[in-house]
C-alpha cells in the first residue's frame, strides 16, 4: 500500500482497510506492461470480436456466391482452401484461410428485413418485446465472461459513423447499467478516461480513497445491491483509466498499423485486438454502410475487399499471438441482400436466406452449415434463426446455452425459445 | 410472435434459480407458488377494514405494526430529524434541504413540525415540478412531451382518475385547435398509437398494475387470472384508435382476431381485466367501398389539418367508464396506491408493481384495500395519499439495521436505501454546492424556497447524464467516470466562485471549519468528530494547494453513497 497522508484506522480496522484497498492498489496496473498477467488472462479469458457489417452485406458477394445464375451478378467464385467450398472472388484472402479457423453458416432465415428491426433482432437474438428490456449480445457476454471488479471495460462498442445512431444498438436491458457498452462515437477513445490536468494524479487517487471511506461508513448496516454497484463503479475508475492506452493506436508499431491498413475499420479492428489481448470480453467494430439498393457491385467491390483484408489480418494477428483459440470473431449483418438484382443494379433487403461466419475459439475450421437453393432465394437445408446463431455463439464460448435469467418471477432463457446451437460447426 | 414453444419459456417457477453472480437479475419471489385470494375478489377474504375516517398515517402504522408483531420483529428506531427532513424533501420536492432548512427543522420545538413541513412542501411549486418529473418518467419514459399537461394536472390538483381519463381519451386532441386546453394529454397516446399491443400492455401495467404481455401468446403461465381473452379483450378497447394528421381518431367499427397456441382463430370480445364484459352497440363492418371513401375523407382532413370525426360510439370512452365504475375501479385504485407506496418505500405492498395478480398476493392485504378505498373515496387525490405515506412512522424509520440479518423488505421494519433519480441527483448537487451562507441573506422562507427551486431547475440538463431508475437499479462506470473526469462537472460543481460552497470554504480559516462546513452543506446533517478529523487531516496535508484540497473534499462528499442515495 502506498503512503497515505491520512489515517484510515479512524474509520476501519486495519484488516478491513487492507482488503478495502486491494483494488485501489491495482490502479496503476498497465495490463500490457505485465506479460505474466496478460498470459494468464489469455489462458482463461474467452472474448468475442463482432465485425458488424451495418446496412446488410450481400451473401452473394461474400460467403455464398451463385456464379452463372441470373441472381449471381458479375463476380466469379473462387475455390477456398477447403475442397468443394467456394467464396466470392472478392474474398481471396479469406478463401485462402478458410480451412484455418473459420466456419460459415449459409442458412440464416431471420425474417425481419428493415434496418431497425433487423439490427435489434440480430443484436438481441430475439424479437424485441414491449414488456421486457432485453440485453444485447455484448451485455450478455460481458455478464457471463466479465469479472465483477475488472480493471478493463467489459463491453466496448465502436459505432460506424454511417451506421446511424438509432440502429447502433447497445443495451444492457434487465442486466442493468453495469453491462452497458463503453460506446465510442466519433472519437477512438472513450469519454472521461483521461484525468483532468487540474487534478494531479496523487489527489485524484486519494480523493477516491476519501470517497470510499465515507461511502463504506455509510454502507454499514445498509446492505443494498444498488449501493454495492455504486462503490464498484468507483472502484473501477482507476483501472479503466489505465486502459486508456489500450485505445491508443500510437502504441502499436507502425508496421502493425500498416498491416491492418489505413481505414477506420482496420484501425478499430487493431484496437479490438489490443482490447481482447488485455482481457476485454466483448468488442463490437461496426463498418457501414452496406445498404446497396443501387450500384451493389461497386459498393461490394470496395467494402468486401476491405472486409477480406481486415478480417484476414485480424485472424492472422490473433493466431500469431495465441489469442485465436480463445477469441471468437463473428462477422454479421442485420440481414443479407436480395438475390434479385434491381433496376439500379442494386440488391435490396433480404432476411430469408443469408450468411454469416464464425472464426476462432471452438469453431471447426472450414465447416459449412446449411444450404440455399441454386438462385439463393430460399434456405434448402439447415435453417438457422437469430436464436440458433446466438446459441452457437454461447456454446463456442463455453456459456451454457440453456441457462435462464429471471426478471421478477419470470424466467427468461438466455437463448430465445431454447433454440439449439449448430454443434456440427463446433469442434 | 405466436409460438408453440412460447409455453416452454415458462417452465416451472418452482425451479427459480438462486442468486446470480453479481446481483441484479435474481429471483427473490419465493412466495410465488403460494396461491391465495384472487385479485378479482380480494375483499371477500379480508378482515373487516379499519374505519374510513381514520387518518391515513395511523392506519398504515396499525397494519404494519400488526404484521411486525406477528413476525416478532422489532422495527428500527425513527430516523433523526435531519435524516427525515432529507428523505421527505427528496420525495416531495426532489432535492436535498439547504443547511438553513436543516437547522430550522432540527431546532424547531413544534410538536407538529413534520406535518407543517409536509403541508408547506405539498403547497409549493417545487412539489409540482418534482411530480411532473416523476410522472413524466412513469408514463412517458421521461420524453418531456407530457410535461405541460402534467404541470397543469398537479397545479390544479387533478385526481388520478381525471388524469387517466384525459390521457386515454385525449379529447383536447380531437379538436381542431392544437392549442386547446388539454391538447398535450395526447402525448401519452401518440407515441403508442402505431403499436396497439404495446399500448394495451402499457395501459394495463401503468393503470391496472398488470403486465399482461405474457397473455398475448397464451394464457398467463403464473396467474390463472389472465387469459388470452383478457389481453385481446383489453386490446379491443384500443383497436379502433388511429392517428390522422397528428390527431387521434377512433372508428366505430373494427374487431380483433387472434390465434390460440393451438392455432385456432378467435374473435376477441371486449373484456376488462376483471373479466367484466361491458355491452356495446352492435355495428356491422362497412364494405370495402365505404372503407375506401373513409380513407379518402381522412386524407383530406389530414391535408386540411382538421380533426377526424368523432365515432358514434367510443370504445376508449367505454374503457374509462368501465375502469372507473363502482365494482370495477378497485383494480385502478389499488394500482396507483401500490405504485406510490413503492416509490416512497422502495418496495410495493405488491411487488413487482406490475404483477398484481392472485399468484402474487400483497404483503398487507387489508392495508392495500383500505388505502385503495380511501383513494377512491377522495377523488383519487394523489397529494393526499403522499401526505399520509410520509407522515407514517413506517416511512420515518432509520435505514440502518445492525442487529443481525436485515428483515424481509415487505415487513417495512427498516427504511430502504433508494437511489436518487437523475433529476433528484442533479438538483441536489446544485443545492449542495451553493454557498451555505446565502440562504440566511434571503428575506423570507418563500423567497428561499423559490431560489432553491430555481437553482435546482438550473441543473436539470445534468439529469440526462445519469441512468434512469429501473428495477434492480445499478450504477455503471459511465457515471463514476463522468464524475471523476468530466471538465464540466469540475467547473459546475467545484467552482470557487463567491456563491458556491468551495468559494465559501476559501474564506474559512481552519481546515476544521472547512471540513465541517463541507459536511453539513453537502450531507445536510451535523458533522461528526471522526469524519471532520479525517477531512481536516486531508486538507492539512495539502496546505500548499488548499483550494484544490477543498474541491476534492467536496467531490468526495458529492460522490459518496450517502449523497447518491435517499436513505
Amino acid at each position: 500500500m502506498h503512503n497515505s497522508s491520512f489515517s484510515r484506522r479512524s474509520f476501519l480496522g486495519t484488516t478491513a482497510a487492507a482488503s478495502a484497498f486491494a483494488a485501489a492498489d491495482m490502479t496503476g496496473l498497465d495490463l500490457l506492461a505485465r506479460p505474466a498477467q496478460a498470459a494468464a488472462m489469455k489462458k482463461q479469458q474467452k472474448s468475442v470480436i463482432l465485425l458488424w457489417l451495418a446496412g446488410g452485406a450481400s451473401q452473394l458477394e461474400t460467403f455464398d456466391p451463385k456464379p452463372g445464375r441470373a441472381t449471381g451478378g458479375p463476380y466469379r467464385s473462387i475455390p477456398t482452401s477447403v475442397p468443394g467450398v467456394h467464396f466470392s472472388e472478392l474474398m481471396p484472402k479469406m478463401a485462402a484461410r478458410f480451412g484455418k479457423s473459420t466456419a460459415v453458416i449459409r442458412s440464416l432465415n431471420t425474417k425481419i428485413a428493415d434496418h431497425g428491426g433487423g439490427a435489434t433482432l440480430m443484436s438481441l437474438g430475439r424479437r424485441d418485446e414491449p414488456s421486457v428490456r432485453y440485453p444485447d449480445l455484448g451485455a450478455v457476454i460481458a455478464r457471463e465472461l466479465g469479472q465483477a471488479d475488472a480493471q478493463v471495460p467489459d463491453y466496448v462498442s465502436f459505432y460506424a459513423q454511417t451506421e446511424g445512431r438509432g440502429s447502433a444498438v447497445g443495451q444492457s436491458g434487465f442486466l442493468g447499467a453495469r453491462y452497458l457498452p463503453m460506446f465510442l462515437t466519433d472519437k477512438s477513445k472513450p469519454d472521461n478516461l483521461a484525468r483532468l490536468d487540474v487534478v494531479n494524479d496523487l489527489d485524484h487517487r486519494e480523493r477516491a480513497e476519501l470517497r470510499d471511506l465515507l461511502s463504506k461508513r455509510f454502507a454499514a448496516g445498509r446492505d443494498n445491491a444498488a449501493v454495492g454497484s455504486h462503490n464498484q463503479a468507483y472502484a473501477r475508475v482507476r483501472g479503466l483509466m489505465s486502459s486508456e492506452k489500450l485505445f491508443d493506436i500510437e502504441q502499436e508499431p507502425q508496421k502493425m498499423r500498416d498491416r491492418y491498413g489505413p481505414t477506420q475499420f482496420g484501425q478499430q479492428a487493431l484496437i479490438a485486438r489490443r482490447l481482447v489481448e488485455a482481457g476485454v470480453p466483448f468488442v463490437k467494430v461496426g463498418r457501414g454502410w452496406w445498404d446497396s439498393h443501387g450500384e451493389n457491385f461497386e459498393t461490394h467491390l470496395e467494402l468486401v475487399t476491405e472486409l477480406d483484408h481486415v478480417m484476414s489480418t485480424l485472424l492472422d494477428d490473433l493466431a500469431e499471438r495465441g489469442l485465436l483459440e480463445n477469441t471468437l470473431v463473428v462477422t454479421l449483418s442485420e440481414f443479407g441482400r436480395t438475390p434479385r438484382i434491381n433496376a439500379s443494379l442494386g440488391r435490396d433487403h433480404f432476411a430469408s436466406a443469408w450468411s454469416c461466419s464464425l472464426s476462432g475459439c471452438r469453431v471447426k475450421p472450414g465447416a459449412v452449415w446449411g444450404k440455399t437453393d441454386d438462385d439463393g432465394q430460399t434456405v434448402k437445408d439447415g435453417e438457422v434463426g437469430a436464436a440458433g446463431l446466438f446459441a452457437t455463439i454461447y456454446d463456442a464460448l463455453g456459456i451454457d446455452a440453456t441457462k435462464e435469467y429471471h426478471v421478477g418471477p419470470r424466467p427468461i432463457p438466455i437463448v430465445d425459445g431454447f433454440a439449439s446451437p449448430v454443434t456440427s460447426i463446433l469442434a | 410472435m405466436l409460438k408453440r414453444d412460447a409455453l416452454l419459456r415458462f417452465v416451472a417457477v418452482a425451479t427459480l434459480a438462486g442468486a446470480l453472480p453479481f446481483g441484479g437479475v435474481e429471483s427473490t419471489r419465493a412466495n410465488n407458488n403460494v396461491s391465495s385470494s384472487t385479485a378479482a375478489a380480494p375483499v371477500a377474504a379480508l378482515k373487516k377494514l379499519e374505519p374510513a375516517e381514520r387518518p391515513i398515517a395511523a392506519v398504515i402504522d396499525l397494519y404494519i405494526d400488526q404484521k411486525l408483531a406477528a413476525a416478532k420483529v422489532k422495527p428500527a428506531p425513527p430516523a433523526d430529524d435531519a435524516n427525515l427532513l432529507r428523505r421527505i424533501m427528496l420525495d416531495l420536492v426532489g432535492r436535498v434541504p439547504t443547511p438553513l432548512e436543516v437547522k430550522e427543522f432540527v431546532e424547531s420545538k413544534a410538536a407538529n413540525k413534520t406535518e407543517l413541513l409536509v403541508d408547506r412542501l405539498i403547497a409549493s411549486e417545487a412539489f409540482v415540478d418534482h411530480q411532473v418529473n416523476e410522472f413524466d418518467w412513469l408514463l412517458n419514459e421521461g420524453k418531456g412531451t407530457l410535461r405541460p399537461y402534467l404541470a397543469d394536472a398537479f397545479r390544479e390538483r387533478y385526481g388520478w382518475d381525471r388524469i387517466f381519463r384525459d390521457l386515454i381519451l385525449a379529447e383536447g386532441a380531437s379538436k381542431d385547435d392544437k392549442k386547446a386546453a388539454g391538447h398535450e394529454a395526447v402525448e401519452f397516446l401518440k407515441p403508442r398509437m402505431k403499436d396497439h399491443d404495446r399500448l394495451t400492455n402499457d395501459v394495463s401495467s401503468l393503470f391496472f398494475g398488470v403486465n399482461i404481455s405474457c397473455a398475448q401468446c397464451h394464457d398467463h403461465p403464473l396467474a390463472k387470472d389472465w387469459k388470452q381473452d383478457h389481453f385481446y379483450g383489453l386490446k379491443s378497447f384500443f383497436a379502433r384508435t388511429y392517428e390522422n394528421g397528428g390527431f387521434v381518431g377512433e372508428r366505430d367499427y373494427g374487431l380483433v382476431n387472434y390465434l390460440t397456441p393451438a392455432g385456432e382463430s378467435r374473435q376477441a370480445k371486449l373484456m376488462f381485466l376483471t373479466g367484466h364484459t361491458p355491452d356495446e352497440p352492435q355495428r356491422d363492418e362497412p364494405d370495402n367501398k365505404a372503407k375506401k371513401a373513409e380513407q379518402e375523407m381522412l386524407k383530406k382532413l389530414a391535408d386540411k389539418k382538421q380533426a377526424p370525426p368523432k365515432p358514434s360510439f367510443s370504445r376508449r370512452q367505454l374503457l374509462v367508464n368501465t375502469a372507473l365504475s363502482n365494482g370495477q375501479r378497485d383494480v385502478f385504485a389499488r394500482s396507483i396506491v401500490n405504485r406510490l407506496w413503492a416509490r416512497f418505500f422502495g418496495q410495493g405492498i405488491v411487488s413487482p408493481v406490475d404483477q398484481m395478480h392472485s399468484a402474487n398476493p400483497p404483503s398487507h392485504p387489508e392495508l392495500l384495500a383500505w388505502l385503495a378505498r380511501d383513494m377512491a373515496d377522495h377523488n383519487f387525490d394523489l397529494p393526499r395519499l403522499m401526505r399520509g405515506l410520509v407522515l407514517s412512522k413506517a416511512y420515518g424509520r432509520d435505514s440502518r439495521w445492525t442487529a443481525g440479518e436485515r428483515p424481509a423488505p415487505e415487513l417495512f421494519a427498516v427504511a430502504q436505501v433508494r437511489p436518487l433519480s437523475p433529476h433528484q441527483y442533479a438538483a441536489s448537487m446544485r443545492i449542495a454546492t451553493a454557498d451555505p451562507e446565502m440562504w440566511s441573506k434571503l428575506a423570507d422562507e418563500k423567497t428561499r424556497m423559490q431560489r432553491a427551486t430555481s437553482l435546482a431547475g438550473s441543473a436539470r440538463s445534468w439529469a440526462s447524464s445519469f441512468a434512469p431508475l429501473t428495477d434492480n437499479f445499478q450504477i455503471g462506470v459511465g457515471e463514476s467516470l463522468l464524475l471523476a473526469n468530466d471538465a464540466r462537472i469540475w467547473s459546475e460543481f467545484l467552482s470557487d466562485a463567491g456563491d458556491r460552497l468551495v468559494g465559501r470554504m476559501k474564506t474559512l480559516k481552519t481546515p476544521q471549519e472547512q471540513a465541517e462546513t463541507a459536511i453539513t452543506t453537502v450531507l445536510g446533517r451535523p458533522a461528526d468528530a471522526e469524519e471532520t478529523k479525517l477531512l481536516a487531516e486531508y486538507m492539512t496535508a495539502r496546505k500548499d494547494r488548499a483550494l484544490e484540497a477543498a474541491r476534492q473534499v467536496v467531490w468526495s462528499l458529492l460522490t459518496s453513497s450517502e449523497f447518491r442515495f435517499n436513505y
